[in-house]
């Protein structure tokens, strides 16, 4: 089971002292805050708020145009000292109420192979009559996308995680936050959705050719002379391609049936991970994905035999997702 | 090191405006910088604008190192200091242009931001004038949008950020506004305040050659304003006492330093009533302080009255301050002459203006009395072709002889000084005293306005029995410069007064109502300082103002606006209660009989829907698509009349 990887300290004490005192200030707003649902409304009190660097030069700024201003007993200087001040005590308020409100919910996340990231999607929604400005999502190591959010309006927000093995990758938790309106202040809030995303292994680069079919003619099943070796008409499954569907024969009688082919049973073949040419079961596993990945590609038809699992020949995407989610978890501890 | 790539063109969203504000920031101060620093400025501007336009590579490091050491040397040189609003502010210029060339980041233009908020504060510590409210205000909503734009995602229209600023800099307005009132402002500053804004002063000077400098400034700019309580003197009684002139040599009067006398009541014994007046002096840079002669008590603190009667304070006055003054028209100096203070004022250097010497033992050998000779000199200058005029022609060495016998043309400080010569020369002392005379009254705000053009200088003579008693050879020469303002007293000088039209009777009339509003602002918001602020407070019901009940007050008043700043924030993102399409769908929840689990999006719960309610298919994905269009996408009626439809099918299932 692959998860973020913690970071290591990168050097000095202060970093680590940091990034330890983060650590528990996380853990705490996770006990507080417990598990959110994937659909969770931001309240203000668990949206916080700090100064930035930009924040905290502005506020010697006006602070220093202060003693300035009793200095020469400028009123003008005065006036704008305090405008800049209050600007300054506006900018926490709008900043935290940016995020007031927000509807994040959970969009799903695509499976990927083992090596890429791993794309989590999540909707914000903006439910207010005004828009909200410069929005976004972060894990502790990517970002996504800084949008502005107009009245009523939901947008898609991609956070990338980086993935290096195979099985069930989790994001425990990512933050939405914002600078708006003049990056004097960063306001955030952690929430804790564990989102889990599937990693299929990573297709071996150099695969040995897969087993032979069993018709051992290996020339492809589907091109498109094939498909006029019509043999007959069988139930529709999940997965079948839309283009074997036999749409006038659903016309007439409302129901959807599937075209079959000459030779497509005959043709199919057995990837067994018994059978794959190497001992070390990750390997195994990787050439076994790269030999789906190909058979899918030429819609070959294909069976999957793993210990104890057994997926019969056919082919389509439903079929491989199946197939590959087979080969992600084999043999991991129930999650 | 990397070769400097070419800029991607992603702060033409930003740039523009960060330049704009640093335009504006430096607007005010272009009449005092040097040209060149304008220009590189300008040029910097220019230049860095078409780099990102054009996507060109920023200019080399040790191009940016060599021009920015070539600028800090040309601003040392230009002021030899560099401390001072003056060239503060031209380093901040030249600050923001090099800075401008070094613009990559986007977030580099806060530190052009920063730049041109501290050249507004300068701009403001040099000067102060009614427009530079609105300046300054205009000056951070610019700042302040252009921040917005450096903020904000690449794709957000100018319109929303204008939008934004302005709605922020609203907010922070009540925040200002209570913060001013309620800061407490203290009378002394915490460092000396290095005051030079370059201008040459204004006011007196501290010395008089008359006939060095061939002309009389006639400048219109307001010396200080004056409000009376009750009764206004007459025009010739407007004679405003500033200091005294006792030494002359040959050339040029100049004055004692200024230093304590003896106590008011020591110098001068009053006659009749008194006038009471409150004065609003524009800083001066001089430690003089103008009174209507003579001055009898004042409040301005640390603030003396000198041995030849001329108020001074330990300070020099460079901000406008206001003090009230009482003043008696008619007085007798109450002092005694030594005989050798009476030698000192009666000195004249033998060698000059010899004719002028002779011509007074003359004068005074065939006068009668000390005052039946002043009374001939008066009379000489009255009799004899002499005349007022604002552009006498030069002296040359012997200044007074030249005058008095030759050239017989000048103004106040040509007679004052020969008359004081023609005394001194026959023994009798006297002096000059410079200050102004005249004023003029604004009807709109009820104050009189005393100009610099009213400067004048006139004279003291001592006379046993009476003490020091003030001779006028002006107003021998020109009556009308004493009884109607220098103006009126000029032959050429029609252009100069106001001519009866309709039009300038009302441009006239605009002048006053402008001045009137310059009082008030200088008075209340300019002056605004703990005099002020006392009687401000009391005004509003705080007993016993003090800075620390000011204060608790000034953060109960913050803390109480932000709250209400926040509850505005609140409501401004609240979600609307009444969601038509959400009650609209949990109509149709109800009726399909199934309950929607926690956490179920409306898409899961259709594909539930399907199987275990009892409608159509179709309706329900009508419904889901049509309440999830409805609820989440943009403002679409017709989404919400479609959903209204097909619940209502629903609901007749």
């Amino acid at each position: 089971m692959s998860s973020i990887p913690w970071p290591f300290p990168k050097s000095g004490i202060a970093l680590s002292l940091k990034s330890a005192a983060g650590r528990r200030v996380r853990r705490w707003a996770r006990k507080r805050q417990g598990v959110d649902p994937s659909i969770t409304r931001l309240r203000p009190g668990r949206v916080y708020i700090l100064p930035t660097g930009v924040g905290l030069v502005y506020a010697l700024m006006t602070f220093a145009m202060l003693l300035g201003s009793m200095n020469y007993n400028n009123n003008l200087s005065f006036v704008l000292t305090f405008i800049l001040a209050g600007l300054g005590f506006v900018s926490m308020h709008q900043c935290q109420r940016n995020l007031v409100g927000l509807e994040l919910s959970f969009a799903g996340v695509e499976p990927v192979f083992a090596g890429q990231p791993a794309k989590f999607r999540v909707a914000i929604t903006n439910h207010s009559k005004n828009a909200r400005h410069s929005i976004g999502l972060s894990t502790q190591f990517s970002a996504s996308d800084v949008q502005d959010l107009s009245p009523g309006e939901s947008r898609i927000f991609t956070l990338s995680v980086a993935t290096t093995g195979r099985g069930w990758i989790s994001l425990e938790r990512f933050s939405i936050r914002t600078l708006f309106p003049f990056e004097l202040f960063r306001s955030w809030a952690w929430l804790h959705m564990d989102l889990r995303g599937l990693v299929y292994p990573h297709p071996a680069d150099h695969a040995p050719p897969p087993p032979p079919t069993q018709t051992a003619h290996g020339h492809r099943q589907h091109d498109a002379r094939g498909e006029e070796d019509f043999a007959g008409l069988r139930k529709y499954h999940e997965g079948d391609s839309p283009r074997h569907v036999a749409w006038k024969a659903y016309a007439r009688t409302g129901q959807l049936l599937s075209k079959q082919f000459a030779g497509a049973d005959t043709s199919s073949q057995w990837f067994d991970f018994e059978a794959v040419p190497t001992d070390d079961t990750e390997l195994r596993l990787s050439i076994l994905t790269r030999w789906i990945i190909e058979a899918d590609r030429t819609s070959e038809d294909y069976g999957l035999r793993l210990s104890g699992r057994e997926f019969p020949p056919s082919h389509g995407e439903s079929h491989r997702q199946r197939c590959l989610e087979a080969l992600a978890v084999f043999e991991l501890a129930e999650n | 090191m990397a070769r400097a790539r070419g800029t991607d063109g992603s702060l033409l969203g930003s740039l523009p405006w960060t330049l704009a504000a640093c335009v504006f920031s430096v607007a005010p101060h272009v009449q005092f910088l040097p040209v060149w620093i304008s220009t590189a400025f300008l040029f910097c501007g220019a230049w860095r604008y078409l780099i990102e336009r054009r996507r060109r590579p920023l200019p080399s490091t040790w191009l940016r190192i060599l021009l920015a050491l070539a600028c800090f040397l040309g601003v040392l040189s230009t002021y030899s200091t560099i401390s001072g609003v003056g060239p503060g502010s031209a380093l901040l210029t030249i600050m923001a242009a090099l800075k401008l060339l070094e613009t990559r980041a986007r977030r580099d233009q806060f530190v052009l931001l920063f730049i041109a908020i501290f050249l507004v504060m300068s701009s403001l510590l040099r000067e102060q004038y009614l427009w530079s409210l609105p300046y300054l205000l205009a000056a951070v909503f610019l700042i302040m949008t252009a921040w917005l734009r450096v903020s904000a995602v690449a794709t957000q229209p100018t319109r929303r950020s204008f939008a934004t600023g302005g709605r922020l800099v609203l907010y922070a307005a009540p925040l200002a506004i209570a913060m001013w009132i309620l800061f407490p402002r203290i009378a002394t500053p915490f460092w000396a305040v290095p005051m030079d804004t370059g201008t040459a002063t204004s006011g007196l000077s501290d010395s008089m050659s008359p006939g060095d400098i061939s002309s009389l400034s006639l400048s219109n700019a307001v010396a200080f304003r004056a409000t009376f309580e009750d009764n206004i003197p007459e025009q010739r009684d407007r004679y405003w006492r500033g200091l005294v002139l006792t030494i002359f040599n040959g050339r040029t009067w100049t004055s004692n330093d200024p230093f304590a006398g003896p106590r008011v009541h020591e110098q001068v014994a009053p006659i009749g009533d008194p006038v009471a007046y409150q004065i609003t002096l524009e800083p001066t840079r001089q430690q003089w302080v103008f009174a209507l002669d003579m001055p009898w008590s004042w409040t301005l603190p640390r603030t003396f009255m000198g041995p030849q009667q001329q108020l001074a304070r330990a300070r020099p006055i460079d901000q406008r301050i206001s003090y009230d003054a009482m003043s008696y028209l008619n007085y007798r100096t109450d002092v005694d002459l030594t005989d050798y203070a009476r030698s000192w004022y009666a000195r004249v250097p033998e060698q000059s203006n010899t004719r002028t010497q002779a011509l007074a033992r003359e004068m005074r050998a065939s006068a009668a009395s000390d005052a039946a000779y002043i009374q001939a000199v008066l009379s000489k200058f009255h009799e004899e072709e002499y005349f007022y005029t604002l552009g006498p022609p030069p002296l040359g060495s012997n200044p007074v002889d030249r005058f008095l016998f030759d050239t017989r043309r000048g103004f106040c400080e040509h007679y004052a000084s020969a008359f004081a010569i023609l005394m001194r020369a026959a023994g009798i002392p006297a002096r000059v005293v410079l200050g102004y005379q005249g004023g003029e009254m604004n009807p709109v705000g009820g104050h009189m306005i005393v100009r610099q053009s009213d400067a004048h200088a006139w004279n003291e003579v001592w006379l046993d029995g009476i003490g020091w008693y003030r001779v006028d050879p002006t107003a021998a020469v020109a009556p009308d410069r004493i009884e109607s303002g220098v103006s009126g007293s000029l032959l050429d000088g029609a252009g100069l007064a106001w001519g009866l039209s309709a039009s300038a009777a009302f441009l006239h009339r605009l002048t006053m109502t402008w001045d009137a509003m310059n009082a008030k602002w200088n008075e209340w918001v300019l002056g605004y300082g703990p005099e002020n602020q006392k009687r401000f407070m009391e005004w509003i019901g705080m007993d016993d103002p003090g800075w620390r009940k000011m204060m608790l007050t000034l953060i109960a008043v913050v803390a109480a606006l932000l709250v209400m700043i926040s509850g505005l924030l609140a409501l401004r993102y609240r979600s609307p209660k009444t969601d038509r399409a959400a009650i609209l769908y949990k109509r149709f929840v109800n009726k399909a009989g199934i309950e929607l689990r926690t956490g179920e999006t409306p898409v899961v719960f259709a594909r539930r829907a399907a199987s275990e309610s009892p409608f159509p298919a179709e309706l329900i994905d009508e419904i889901t698509s049509t309440y999830l269009n409805a609820r989440y996408g943009p403002a679409d009626p017709i989404a919400m009349r479609r959903l209204e439809s097909a619940v209502a099918a629903v609901h007749r299932q």
